[in-house]
């Protein structure tokens, strides 16, 4: 189910309200061909969204949000890779677009900050250069422009001494002058999109900080709509607008920060938001788990695939529940649960039991 | 033997000054085993040179005067002193860089390899171009048509070049390119009437010096078959190491960014996957240099070229001991100044050994 624009009024500064969605997912689904057979990943999802906004996907490994995200930009197309669905993305269709269109929409119109920035970047070309490259492959400015504009860009992400540190080589930088350098090669030419895929963490927790400070405040300044792929719900509050939570490859819960975190409707998302220990009050004895693992790709059930774990499972969760509003007075607040379908109210203590 | 180890281990981040001078400092280490070895080895051939020489032309007499004539000859070539004495004087003398005089004729060993070392250097770079243009060429067209027909084609290619004996693919090559077709000449380097005076003995080096244009396509001819036949095997192991590590290349990371930067395959080819892939494949060359050198022994044997591998394999059979000695020293100093300069080679790409 889409999120229709009228319904995302959460954005940050709120300007993202009753807008035409710049990106818009349909039915995405992605399989990974195995001697066994298909392995889906990602399982039919639908997505929205808005200009200047930051969207997280949270999940657990496995659940998709990596593939959902690295399919958009067709980087993990393959011959072991099956994707279907639809992309639109101003004008243009992701999933079906061939290499060439989507070259001219990739590091132009959507970049990629990737988990870790020492794979990630080319350890013999220096950081510079690897910057320059970006700039000088999508804008027509002469090499020697090229390379001013990637010192400046190295500049804005915080890199001291920019025009000394352009020289040097990726294992010459501190894990988050990396993750920086990256950020830089994926921000300079002003991306419409910027998919974020576990932008810190390899980094320690007050690098991570840094970084989520330097993306925030990046995407404010040049308007850019982020999805952040993350599993760590702090990343999810410090930074986002939104949250889509996905579980066994779809969509279970999506709204705004404030609805998901505070008022998750979802038992996953319940379970999940219990299984996080707070920064501040008691320390617990043990912290409340969900019961059993995600089911591996091949062995999903049929019907809503967290019915083995859930602890309110009926006989309807046999049936796959779709995505859906369940409160008439806010329609940006969904999930896929038969409990609100069926208007089944949750017990408060439901909290602590999963 | 902790020296040697500590001199030879891994590189690490130096400046290419200290890389160069601890490669250096090996060499004599190096060459003083190669000459212990061949020293001891060549003295373990049943037969000795007095004995070669000593038979020569004795028809009509007796086998005792044969034995007093070999008798003499073993004390005047020194050969009736103990064999630790015969060792330390020629150390001695290989430290004041005296080879000595080969056994048969009055020839110095150096002046005999200042005849056919640039010939030999000559075969072995140029069968070492070639190896190296066929190899990367074919290795990285496999890889970027992984699992398709031309990959299976290539590599199937590769593993029996690479299984094919040298012996083998120079007689092959004569019989087709000389004998059948008429292309190529059989045998040797030049043919005598072009008169060619050497001065350096690299021929397209004198060819310049001398202002000899004439002599350039006769010397690829004769150069081509015995450098294609060397080539051919070392092309085959490079093939296949250039693919394996172009594919494990493109699985990395920083591919991924290359194409999320909206690069296309030929740029990342080029511009991300060629340097990086080439790393293991240039620490290999160096040491698949020396099987090279072994193997123009045999094709200089088979073309006749007068190279270092033709003179060593006839000093060999004459036990002509201190021209073996000599040329293996030569071969031996050869392979570790190649090495000395892939080490360098391997500095300039890989910036991540160089310090800070």
């Amino acid at each position: 189910m889409a999120t229709s624009p009228e319904q995302s009024s959460s954005g940050a500064d709120g300007s993202s309200a009753a807008r035409e969605p710049i990106l818009s997912v349909r039915d995405l689904r992605v399989g990974f061909r195995t001697r066994s057979g298909v392995v889906p990943a990602v399982d039919g999802v639908d997505l929205d969204l808005y200009a200047g906004e930051v969207l997280a996907i949270v999940g657990e490994s496995g659940s998709g949000k990596s593939a959902m995200s690295m399919s958009l930009v067709g980087l993990n197309r393959g011959p072991r890779t099956m994707i279907s669905g639809t992309a639109h993305f101003r004008g243009i269709e992701l999933i079906s677009a061939s290499e060439r269109q989507l070259r001219s929409v990739r590091g132009k119109h959507i970049a990629v900050v990737f988990q870790d920035a020492l794979a990630a970047l080319n350890p013999l070309h220096r950081i510079g250069k690897q910057v320059a490259e970006m700039i000088t492959l999508h804008q027509k400015v002469s090499g020697r422009r090229a390379k001013d504009m990637a010192v400046q860009m190295l500049g804005d992400v915080g890199i001291s001494n920019p025009r000394h540190n352009a020289e040097a080589y990726p294992h010459q930088f501190s894990g988050g002058m990396r993750q920086r350098a990256m950020t830089a090669i994926a921000l300079a030419n002003d991306p419409t999109v910027l998919i974020a895929d576990e932008p810190t963490t390899a980094l320690d927790v007050t690098i991570q900080a840094q970084i989520l400070d330097l993306l925030k405040s990046l995407q404010r300044e040049l308007g850019t709509a982020v999805v952040i792929v993350t599993h760590d719900l702090g990343v999810v509050a410090d930074i986002a607008d939104r949250v889509a939570v996905m579980y066994s490859g779809r969509i279970v819960e999506i709204g705004t920060t404030e609805q998901v975190l505070y008022a998750p409707k979802h038992p996953y998302t319940r379970g999940l938001l219990a299984s996080t220990p707070g920064v501040t009050g008691p320390i617990p004895a043990s912290l409340p788990t969900i019961p059993g693992s995600p089911p591996m790709g091949a062995e999903r059930p049929d019907g809503c695939s967290f019915a083995p774990r859930c602890a309110f499972v009926l006989r309807e969760c046999a049936t796959t529940p779709i995505l859906a509003s369940h409160d008439p007075s806010d329609s940006g607040h969904q999930d896929a649960c038969w409990l609100g379908e069926l208007t089944i109210p949750v017990p408060d203590e439901s909290r602590s039991t999963l | 033997m902790t020296l040697v180890m500590r001199l030879s281990r891994p590189l690490r981040s130096r400046t290419l000054g200290m890389l160069i001078v601890r490669r250096l400092l090996l060499v004599p280490l190096v060459l003083f085993a190669v000459v212990t070895i061949v020293f001891f080895a060549m003295r373990l051939i049943p037969g000795s040179p007095a004995t070669t020489l000593g038979v020569a032309g004795t028809e009509g007499l007796s086998s005792k005067q044969i034995q007093e004539n070999i008798d003499a000859l073993t004390k005047t070539l020194g050969l009736d002193r103990p064999l630790l004495e015969q060792f330390g004087t020629y150390l001695l003398a290989v430290s004041r860089l005296d080879l000595g005089y080969s056994f048969f004729g009055s020839n110095s060993v150096v002046s005999l390899l200042k005849n056919t070392l640039p010939a030999t250097i000559e075969l072995v770079f140029t069968a070492m171009i070639i190896a190296v243009i066929l190899g990367v060429v074919t290795g990285v067209v496999a890889a970027m048509r992984r699992g398709k027909a031309l990959d299976s084609i290539i590599l199937a290619f590769a593993t029996v070049s690479f299984s094919l004996p040298w012996f083998a693919l120079g007689v092959l090559g004569i019989i087709v390119f000389s004998v059948q077709l008429g292309w190529l000449p059989v045998l040797g380097r030049l043919p005598t009437s072009l008169g060619y005076q050497p001065t350096t003995n690299f021929v397209l080096l004198d060819a310049i010096l001398q202002n000899r244009p004439d002599l350039v396509l006769p010397w690829i001819e004769h150069l081509i078959l015995p450098a294609l036949t060397l080539a051919i095997s070392m092309a085959g192991f490079i093939t296949r190491m250039v693919r394996a590590s172009v594919l494990e290349v493109l699985g990395d990371d920083f591919i991924r960014t290359a194409r999320m930067k909206g690069l296309d395959e030929w740029h990342i080819m080029s511009g991300h996957v060629l340097r990086n892939s080439s790393l293991p494949v240039v620490t290999v060359l160096g040491l698949q240099f020396g099987s090279l050198l072994g193997g123009s022994v045999i094709t200089e044997t088979v073309f006749s070229y007068p190279g270092v591998g033709n003179l060593l394999v006839s000093a060999v059979n004459q036990h002509d001991y201190l021209l073996v000695q000599g040329a293996v020293f030569a071969v031996a100093l050869l392979f570790i100044l190649t090495n000395v300069v892939v080490d360098i080679l391997y500095y300039v790409l890989d910036p991540r050994l160089r310090k800070a």
